[in-house]
C-alpha cells in the first residue's frame, strides 16, 4: 500500500526553501529531491521512514505515520564535521584534513561595497592580516599570512582560482598599472568561498610558490533544480572620515607674520580651503543578475554584474563590468565529470593625480583661480624674479582637472576539467585540467602643455600597455580507496604541472605637446617621442604527489613531495624540492572519550612539518645580460651621440628562498557543538633569504646584487572560537572570533657578525632624498623603525630645535637626541631600532544575529603593537614650511605643539603607536519569503562600512601597511542601501 | 615535457650582444658615460648603483660633493640623509653619500674590467674580428685603462688604502684583498705609463675622449699629491708631465667665464671633459644639479638658461674674501651673485639659500645669451682637466723643489691666468709673490667648485687641522661651529663605506674611524 507525501522544506535558521534536499524511503533506493521552491511529493508505503539529507544540514528522519503532509525545517548542521573543504588538487572531508586550512564561506563575508575580492574576508582568519593599502576605490592590497617570510621576494600568498593558479603581481613591472588590485576582475558576487592553506603541510602540494601560503578562491557554481534567476544591487555613498588639521587662511597670515614676515608679500586676499576642494562625496552603485539551475547530470550558472564606484578624491574612480559562467556535465555513467568555467571582466579605472599632499601644504590664501594664468587659468606661484616657479606648490585643483589618467583592464582566466572514474581499477580516477589567464590593458595619462608641473616637458602623453598569456596543463591520478579489513582508508595523488607565463609591456612617453585637442590618441602632436618595451617570459614544471593515509578513522597521515622546475634559476639550482608530513589523532574517536561526547563534539590534535619555497623575484637575474641605453642617456665621442650597452650585475647562483614551517595544533567542538574552533601553534625558519646585499666593491657589475643571503624566523599561535551563542527558532546569534600573535625576526643578513653594522637602510620618507627611516637589522623584527630616541622638557613636550639645550656651545643632535651609543657623541651611530611595523596582535570578531525577519551583523578588526611613522607631521609639522626657500608652505597645525622650525626626520617622536580598533562594516536586513505565494525571495539590507576607528594615532589613519604614513589616500566612511531579489 | 630554458628577448645575453660590430663602440661609450649619467635610461630609470636616490647616485655630482661641499668653497641647503655632516665634519662611516661614490668609482672599475675580459684578443678571435675593428679596439683598451685610472686615483685620494681589482677577476661575490696606497699609486702610475703610447696623440682623439694629455695631466695631478699618498715628493715627475701637456699645444680661452657655458665645447684649454647634452645626454646628477642648485633667491633662473633653481649650493665668505673685490671688476674670476643674499651664513641648519653668496659659475647659456636645448637638462660639459690647472701645478711644483722647471716659467704661467682674470697686467705677480699660500689662494680663484678643493687642501695641510694655525682651515660651519673650527686629522680621508666593511671581511677601517 502506497501513499502519497507532500510538503516543503525549509531552512531551520531563516526560514526560506531549501531547493535540492534529498529525500529518501529509508532502507530503499526510493526517492526525490525537492524543487526551487523546497517542495516535493513521493509515493511511498505507509510504514515507511523518510530521510531527509542537504549538505550542511543536519539529517532528520521522520516517521510517515499516517501523514500526507510533512513539512520540515532542518536545522543547519553547526559542527559541520562533514564539511567538505578544498584543497589543492582535490578535496577533503574537514575531518580529515591535518594540515592548518581555514574557509570563510560567503555568507559570512564582509558586507559592504566591496570592490576588491579580498576585502570580503579580512579580519575573519586568525593570522591572516588584510590592508588595503589605501582608501582608492578597488585599491590594491597587501595580505601577509603568518607574517611576511622574505625582504626581497614576493610576501604575498599564491592565489588559485578554480583550480588555476594566477599571477598577482601588479600589472606593470614599470608600476605605471592599468588597474588597482590584480584580482578586481573578479566579481565578489561570484565568489563561493575562500580558503586559506596556512601552513606548509597543507600547502607544500604547490611547493615553490607556496611558502606565503596559499589562497584557494572557488567561485558558486550551479545546482540542480528549477531555474533561478537572481538580482542584487546596491548604491552607496562615501565621505572622508577625518582631514588634517592645518592653518586657516587668517591663521595663516599670523603664522607668516610671527614667522616668516618675508613671506607677507606674497600672501593673497583670499581664504580657500584646499582639501574642500580635493574631496567629494563618493558615490557607488552596483547591479548583478545571476541565472542558475540544472539537472541530475548538468549544472550551470551564469552571471553577468556591473559596478562603479567613485573615490572621495575627485575624479578618481573604477568602474567593472564582468561576467562568469560554469557548466558541469556528467557523462559515460557519471564515470566523466567535464566541468568548464570562464570568468571575464573589463574593469576602467579613472585615477586621481596624487593632491593630498599639495592640498594640505597650499597656502590658504592664494585662490583657486587666476584670471590672467596662462596655465589653464589656475593659480600659479611666481618667484621674486617674477617667473613662474616650478619649485613651489603645484595648485592641486589644477592638477584634478588638468590632468587625466585612466586605465582599461580585460582579464579573462577559464578552464576545462576532466574528471574520469577509470573503472577497472577501484577507486583510480584521472583528472586533467587545461587553464589559462589572459590580460591586457593599457594606462593613459595625459597632461596638457597648460598645465604647471615641475617639469618643464611641457604637456605629457604617457601609454603603457601590456599583453600576459599564461598557460596551464595539470593532470593528476587520485586512488582512494577504503580497505577495510586492515581499517585503512588511502588516498594518493601523484600529478604533473606545466605553467608558462608570457609578458609583454610596450610603452610610450610623448612630451612637449604642441596641440592638447587630441588628447593621448595623437602622440605626433608631440615633439620629443620615447618608446620602450618589455618581453618577459618563464615557466614552471612540477611533479608533485600526496598520500593520505587512515587508520581506524582516527590516526591520519599525510605527507607530499613536489618538484619543481623553474627558469627564474641556473642550472645548477633550477630544480627544487619540496616535502611535507603530518599527523592528526582524532581523539574524539577514541573509545576513551565516549563518556564525554556531552562535553565534547570534536577533538582533534595535529603535527606538521613542511618545506616551501619562494621564486617571486622577476625573470632572467641569474643571467648575464646587457642592457642598451635609451636615446636619452646616450654619451657623446667626438661628434655623434653613441648608444652605450651596460653589463648587469647578477649572481649566477641565486636559487630558492626556503621557508620550513613547523605547526602544532587543536581543533575542538565543546557543547554540543555550540562551542567549537582551532589553536595553533607554528614557527617558520626561511633560509636562503633572497636579499640584495651589497657585493665587496669591484667583485660584480654593481654594488648590489640579489643573491641568497640571511635567515628570518616567524613564530605565532593563533585561537579561533566559533560560537553558536543562541539558538532559537525566532532567534539564532552567531559569534566568530579569532586572534593571532606573530612574532617577526632576522635571524642573519650579511654583516650579522659586525657589531658595529647597523643594518640596511630601507623605507625611504617624503621630505630629503635619500632619507630612510626603517632597518633591517638582525635580531630585529623585519622593517623596525630605525631612529634617534628624543629629549623631552620638563612640559612633557620635545626639546625644541636650534636651542643648545646641554649648553655646550654648539647647537647640534645631543642637544636633542639621547647619547644612545653611550660614546659622548650624538651621532647617526645614535639611531637605535625601535619598534615594528607589523601589528603583533590581531584580532577579528564576528557577529551574526537573525531574528524572526531581520538579521543584524558586523565586523571589527583590531591590531595591536604596529605603530607609524606619522611622516606627514615630521614633514610638514615644523616652522620652515613658513620659511620655504621659495614660498610660503602650510602646516599641520601641531607645529604648536613642538614649535620645530625644522624638520626633525629622525626623531622617535614621530614613531606613532598605531593599535586600533575598527569597526569595519554594520549591517542590517530584512527578508521577506514566500512573496506573491511564490518561491520568490527579497532581501533589503543596510550597510555602514568603516563606521568607527578607535585609536591614539594622530594622523588620519592608523592602518598603514608600509608603516609609513606619508598622505595615503584617504579610506571613506560608505553608506549603502542594498536588496536581493530570488526568482 | 622538462624544457626549461627560456631566454631573454628584450635584453640581451654576453653571447649575442658581440655580434654587433658596434658594441665596442657602445660599451666604450659606457664606460665614459658612467661619469656622467646614471643609468640606461635618461634622465632616471634603470640605475647603475642601488641603495640611494638614482639622481644623487651619479659619479660627477658625488665627486662635486665629496671635493668641495667638505670646504670653505660650498655649502648645500639641503635635509638629505647624511649630506649636511659633509660641510659640518661629522660624517661616518655609515654617510651614505660616501658610499655611494666609493661605489660609484667600482662600478667604473668594474665596468672597466669586464670590458677588457671582453676584448682581449682571445675573444676577438673567437668572433672573427676583422682587421679595422681590432685597431678600434686596441685604443678603446687604452681609454678604458686610463677611466679606470682616473677612478682609482679618486680612490686613492678619498679612501686611502682599497682593493685593487682588475681584469684578471671574474663576476661574483669574491672579496678581494685591501692594497695599500703604495701599491694602489703604483698600479695608477704603471697603467698611465703603459697607455701612453696607445693612446691618441694630445688633442687628436674625437671629442670627449681621452688622448694622450688627459694621461699626463692625470700622471701630474697623481706625482703632485705622491707625498700625501706615498710619504715620497714626486715633483720633479709632475713637472715632467706637466711640461708634455704645456707642450701639447693647448691655449688658455680669452674669456675666463665660458670655460663654464655652452661656449666651452669650443675651449682650446680644456685637455678633458665629461660630456652633457640636454637632450641626449640627461641626468639628473652632473651639470643639471651644478646649474639648478646654484640658483635661488632672487636669481632668475632662465638668465642662466634653465627653467628653475633649486635653491642648494652657496659658498662661504673665505672664498668670496680672496678676491680684492667681490663684484668681479676687478677679478673677472669672481662670479658671485650677491643681490639680496648675505655673505655670513649666521643660522643653523644652513638651509637658507640667501645666507651666503650664490655661485653661479657654470650655466646652460652661451656667450650669446642663448640656452642650451632643454631648460631642464643641461648641455655644457664638464671641465675636468684644464691647461690654468696644468699652469698652477706646474708651478707648485716647481716651489715644492721639483726640479726640471723654471721659476721664470712658473711667473709667466700664473700671470696668463691673471692678465686674462684682470683684463690687464696690474694683477700680475712677481717671483717673490709665489708661495705655497699664494698657490692655494690662485688655486681657489681660478679653480673654485671645479672639483679640485679638498685634494688641494688636504696637500696644503689645510683641511682639517693644520700645523701653524694657519686660518684657512677654518671656515664657517667646519666642526659644527658658526665661526668654523679645526678638525680631527684623520679626516683627510673618508671612512671605508659601513656597507664595504660588512661585505669584505679583508678591509680594515681608516684610523679614526
Amino acid at each position: 500500500q502506497s501513499t502519497r507525501i507532500t510538503g516543503t522544506v525549509t531552512s531551520g535558521d531563516d526560514g526560506t526553501a531549501l531547493p535540492g534536499v534529498s529525500i529518501v524511503e529509508k532502507g530503499t533506493t526510493n526517492g526525490t529531491v525537492t524543487d526551487a521552491e523546497g517542495r516535493y511529493s513521493l509515493n511511498v508505503s505507509e510504514n515507511a521512514i523518510l530521510v531527509f539529507s542537504f549538505v550542511g544540514f543536519q539529517s532528520q528522519e521522520i516517521s510517515v505515520a499516517g501523514k500526507s503532509v510533512i513539512d520540515i525545517p532542518l536545522n543547519s548542521d553547526v559542527t559541520a564535521l562533514t564539511e567538505v573543504v578544498v584543497v589543492g588538487y582535490g578535496q577533503q572531508e574537514k575531518k580529515d584534513v591535518t594540515g592548518v586550512v581555514a574557509a570563510v564561506n560567503e555568507q559570512s563575508f564582509n558586507k559592504g561595497a566591496i570592490v576588491s575580492p579580498d576585502m570580503l574576508i579580512s579580519g575573519k582568519i586568525a593570522g591572516v592580516q588584510i590592508t588595503s593599502n589605501s582608501g582608492e576605490p578597488g585599491g590594491q592590497s597587501s595580505i601577509r599570512i603568518r607574517g611576511g617570510t622574505s625582504l626581497n621576494a614576493s610576501n604575498e600568498p599564491l592565489y588559485v582560482i578554480d583550480g588555476v593558479p594566477i599571477d598577482n603581481s601588479a600589472f606593470n613591472p614599470g608600476g605605471f598599472s592599468s588597474g588597482r588590485n590584480p584580482l578586481n576582475f573578479i566579481n565578489p558576487n561570484d565568489i563561493e568561498t575562500f580558503t586559506v592553506l596556512k601552513d606548509a603541510s597543507a600547502a607544500a602540494i604547490y611547493g615553490s610558490r607556496a611558502a606565503n601560503g596559499v589562497i584557494i578562491i572557488t567561485t558558486k557554481k550551479g545546482k540542480s533544480g528549477l531555474p533561478t534567476v537572481s538580482y542584487d544591487g546596491w548604491f552607496s555613498t562615501g565621505r572622508i572620515a577625518d582631514r588634517l588639521d592645518v592653518f586657516t587662511a587668517d591663521q595663516f597670515r599670523e603664522v607668516i607674520a610671527a614667522k616668516a614676515p618675508q613671506h607677507l608679500n606674497k600672501l593673497g586676499t583670499a581664504n580657500t580651503d584646499w582639501q574642500d576642494e580635493i574631496y567629494q562625496n563618493a558615490t557607488g552603485q552596483s547591479h548583478n543578475i545571476t541565472f542558475s539551475g540544472g539537472t541530475e547530470k548538468t549544472t550551470y550558472r551564469a552571471s553577468v554584474s556591473h559596478q562603479k564606484q567613485e573615490g572621495i578624491i575627485k575624479t578618481s574612480s573604477t568602474e567593472r563590468t564582468s561576467f562568469s559562467m560554469g557548466l558541469t556535465q556528467k557523462m559515460l555513467n557519471d564515470d566523466l565529470s567535464v566541468t568548464a568555467n570562464v570568468k571575464g571582466a573589463r574593469t576602467q579605472d579613472r585615477f586621481s593625480p596624487g593632491v593630498v599632499g599639495a592640498a594640505m601644504e597650499m597656502d590658504p590664501t592664494q585662490p583657486i583661480y587666476d584670471a590672467t594664468s596662462p596655465w589653464g587659468g589656475y593659480f600659479v606661484w611666481k618667484n621674486e624674479a617674477g617667473d613662474y616657479e616650478r619649485q613651489a606648490t603645484i595648485n592641486p585643483v589644477s592638477t584634478l582637472n588638468l590632468v587625466e589618467e585612466r586605465g582599461t583592464s580585460n582579464r579573462s582566466i577559464g578552464n576545462v576539467q576532466f574528471d574520469y572514474k577509470i573503472r577497472p581499477i577501484k577507486g583510480l580516477s584521472a583528472n586533467v585540467n587545461l587553464g589559462y589567464d589572459l590580460a591586457t590593458g593599457d594606462r593613459d595619462r595625459f597632461q596638457p602643455s597648460n598645465y604647471f608641473a615641475v617639469a618643464s616637458d611641457t604637456g605629457e602623453i604617457k601609454i603603457e600597455n601590456y599583453t600576459r598569456v599564461s598557460q596551464l596543463l595539470e593532470s593528476y591520478l587520485n586512488y582512494k580507496r577504503s580497505f577495510e579489513n586492515i581499517s585503512s582508508t588511502l588516498d594518493f595523488t601523484a600529478g604533473y604541472s606545466w605553467q608558462d607565463w608570457n609578458s609583454e609591456y610596450p610603452s610610450l612617453r610623448a612630451t612637449r605637446l604642441t596641440d592638447n585637442g587630441y588628447g593621448v590618441s595623437n602622440p605626433s602632436v608631440a615633439k620629443k617621442v620615447e618608446a620602450f618595451n618589455s618581453v618577459l617570459e618563464n615557466r614552471l614544471i612540477s611533479f608533485f604527489g600526496r598520500l593520505n593515509y587512515g587508520y581506524k578513522d582516527k590516526y591520519l597521515l599525510t605527507a607530499s613531495l613536489r618538484r619543481d622546475g623553474s627558469t627564474r634559476f641556473g642550472a645548477a639550482n633550477r630544480w627544487g624540492t619540496f616535502h611535507s608530513a603530518a599527523f592528526a589523532w582524532r581523539v574524539i574517536d577514541e573509545s576513551f572519550m565516549e563518556g564525554l561526547t556531552d562535553i565534547f563534539t570534536d577533538l582533534k590534535l595535529k603535527v606538521g612539518y613542511g618545506v616551501n619555497g619562494n621564486q617571486e623575484i622577476g625573470d632572467y637575474k641569474y643571467l648575464a645580460t646587457y642592457t642598451p641605453s635609451t636615446l636619452t642617456a646616450q654619451y657623446q665621442l667626438g661628434n655623434s651621440f653613441v648608444t652605450t650597452v651596460r653589463p648587469n650585475g647578477y649572481d649566477a647562483n641565486l636559487k630558492w628562498e626556503e621557508t620550513t614551517s613547523y605547526n602544532i595544533g587543536l581543533e575542538y567542538g565543546f557543547l554540543n557543538g555550540r562551542l567549537s574552533g582551532s589553536l595553533d601553534f607554528y614557527r617558520k625558519d626561511t633560509k636562503d633569504l633572497l636579499f640584495e646585499r651589497a657585493v665587496p666593491a669591484g667583485s660584480n657589475l654593481t654594488n648590489i646584487v640579489l643573491s641568497n643571503i640571511g635567515e628570518i624566523k616567524n613564530t605565532g599561535v593563533e585561537l579561533t572560537i566559533d560560537a553558536v551563542a543562541v539558538s532559537k527558532p525566532d532567534l539564532t546569534w552567531n559569534i566568530s572570533f579569532n586572534t593571532s600573535y606573530n612574532k617577526n625576526e632576522i635571524v642573519a643578513l650579511d654583516g650579522s657578525d659586525e657589531p658595529t653594522f647597523k643594518g640596511y637602510e630601507t623605507g625611504d620618507i617624503s621630505g630629503g632624498v635619500g632619507n630612510y627611516i626603517q632597518i633591517l637589522k638582525v635580531g630585529q623584527p623585519a622593517y623596525s623603525f630605525y631612529v634617534y630616541k628624543q629629549k623631552y622638557g620638563a612640559d612633557g613636550k620635545p626639546l625644541v630645535n636650534g636651542v643648545d639645550h646641554n649648553e655646550d656651545g654648539k647647537t647640534d643632535l645631543a642637544d636633542m637626541y639621547e647619547d644612545v651609543s653611550g660614546d659622548g657623541a650624538v651621532n647617526d651611530q645614535d639611531r637605535r631600532p625601535f619598534q615594528q611595523r607589523a601589528p603583533k596582535v590581531m584580532f577579528g570578531l564576528t557577529s551574526q544575529v537573525n531574528y524572526k525577519k531581520f538579521d543584524l551583523s558586523f565586523t571589527l578588526r583590531s591590531s595591536l603593537g604596529n605603530y607609524v611613522y606619522n611622516n606627514v607631521a615630521s614633514n610638514t609639522a615644523n616652522f620652515i614650511r613658513a620659511n620655504d626657500n621659495f614660498v610660503p608652505r602650510n602646516m599641520l597645525t601641531s607645529v604648536l605643539e613642538t614649535n620645530f622650525t625644522s624638520p626633525q626626520y629622525f626623531s622617535d617622536y614621530y614613531v606613532e603607536k598605531a593599535s586600533f580598533l575598527r569597526m569595519d562594516n554594520l549591517s542590517l536586513g530584512y527578508t521577506a519569503t514566500n512573496l506573491f505565494d511564490t518561491s520568490a525571495k527579497f532581501r533589503l539590507y543596510g550597510t555602514v562600512q568603516n563606521l568607527f576607528v578607535i585609536t591614539d594615532y594622530s594622523g588620519l589613519d592608523p592602518e598603514v601597511f608600509s608603516g609609513i604614513d606619508n598622505n595615503l589616500y584617504p579610506r571613506s566612511r560608505t553608506f549603502i542601501v542594498g536588496v536581493n531579489v530570488t526568482f | 615535457c622538462t624544457d626549461l630554458d627560456v631566454k631573454p628577448k628584450s635584453s640581451a645575453t654576453g653571447d649575442v650582444i658581440f655580434n654587433n660590430s658596434q658594441a665596442y663602440l657602445q660599451f666604450l661609450a659606457r664606460l665614459y658615460a658612467g661619469l656622467a649619467i646614471s643609468g640606461q635610461q635618461g634622465p632616471a630609470g634603470n640605475p647603475d648603483i642601488k641603495g640611494i636616490d638614482e639622481g644623487f647616485s651619479n659619479y660627477l655630482r658625488q665627486y662635486w660633493k665629496a671635493q668641495e661641499l667638505t670646504t670653505d668653497e660650498a655649502v648645500i641647503g639641503w635635509n638629505d640623509g647624511t649630506l649636511p655632516t659633509y660641510h659640518l665634519h661629522t660624517w661616518t662611516a655609515q654617510n651614505e653619500f660616501i658610499n655611494a661614490m666609493f661605489n660609484r668609482i667600482y662600478f667604473q672599475v668594474s665596468m672597466t674590467n669586464e670590458f677588457l675580459r671582453e676584448t682581449t684578443d682571445g675573444k676577438l678571435d673567437e668572433r672573427d674580428a676583422t682587421d679595422a675593428i681590432r685597431a678600434d679596439v686596441k685604443v678603446y683598451r687604452a681609454e678604458a685603462r686610463f677611466l679606470r685610472a682616473l677612478s682609482y686615483w679618486h680612490g686613492l685620494d678619498m679612501f686611502g688604502s682599497i682593493p685593487l681589482v682588475t681584469e684578471e677577476s671574474t663576476v661574483g661575490t669574491e672579496a678581494s684583498e685591501q692594497a695599500t696606497k703604495q701599491e694602489v699609486f703604483d698600479f695608477i702610475e704603471s697603467e698611465l705609463k703603459a697607455i701612453e703610447t696607445e693612446l691618441v696623440d694630445a688633442r687628436a682623439n674625437g671629442y670627449g675622449r681621452a688622448d694622450k694629455a688627459a694621461a699626463w695631466t692625470l700622471l701630474a695631478k697623481l706625482y703632485l699629491n705622491a707625498k700625501v699618498y706615498t710619504g715620497q715628493d714626486k715633483n720633479t715627475e709632475c713637472i715632467a708631465y706637466c711640461q708634455k701637456v704645456i707642450d701639447a699645444g693647448f691655449e688658455l680661452d680669452s674669456d675666463y667665464a665660458t670655460l663654464f657655458t655652452l661656449d666651452n665645447v669650443n675651449s682650446d684649454e680644456i685637455i678633458f671633459t665629461i660630456n652633457f647634452d640636454g637632450n641626449y645626454t640627461q641626468t639628473y646628477g652632473g651639470m643639471t644639479f651644478l646649474v639648478h642648485a646654484s640658483i635661488g633667491g632672487a636669481m632668475t633662473a632662465t638668465d642662466y638658461g634653465v627653467n628653475t633653481g633649486w635653491a642648494g649650493l652657496r659658498t662661504t665668505k673665505n672664498l668670496v674674501n680672496l678676491f680684492p673685490d667681490e663684484t668681479g671688476a676687478t677679478d673677472s674670476r669672481a662670479i658671485f651673485y650677491r643681490n639680496d643674499q648675505s655673505k655670513e651664513i649666521p643660522n643653523t641648519p644652513i638651509t637658507t639659500f640667501k645666507e651666503g653668496y650664490a655661485v653661479p659659475k657654470f650655466r646652460n647659456i652661451n656667450s650669446d645669451g642663448e640656452s642650451g636645448s632643454s631648460l631642464e637638462f643641461v648641455d655644457t660639459d664638464f671641465p675636468v682637466f684644464r691647461l690654468a690647472d696644468v699652469y698652477l701645478m706646474y708651478a707648485e711644483a716647481v716651489e715644492r723643489g721639483g726640479t726640471g722647471g723654471s721659476e721664470a716659467s712658473s711667473v709667466s704661467y700664473i700671470n696668463a691666468l691673471r692678465q686674462r682674470a684682470y683684463g690687464n697686467a696690474t694683477g700680475n705677480i712677481d717671483a717673490d709673490d709665489i708661495t705655497l699660500n699664494f698657490i692655494i689662494d690662485e688655486r681657489a680663484r681660478e679653480l673654485y667648485w671645479e672639483g679640485h678643493r679638498r685634494t688641494d687642501l688636504v696637500r696644503f695641510g689645510l683641511f682639517t687641522d693644520s700645523e701653524d694655525n694657519n686660518l684657512r682651515a677654518i671656515w664657517p660651519w667646519k666642526g659644527e661651529v658658526a665661526a668654523g673650527k679645526e678638525t680631527e686629522s684623520f679626516r683627510d680621508v673618508f671612512p671605508l663605506p659601513s656597507s664595504q666593511i660588512i661585505a669584505n671581511p679583508k678591509l680594515e677601517q681608516n684610523d679614526g674611524y
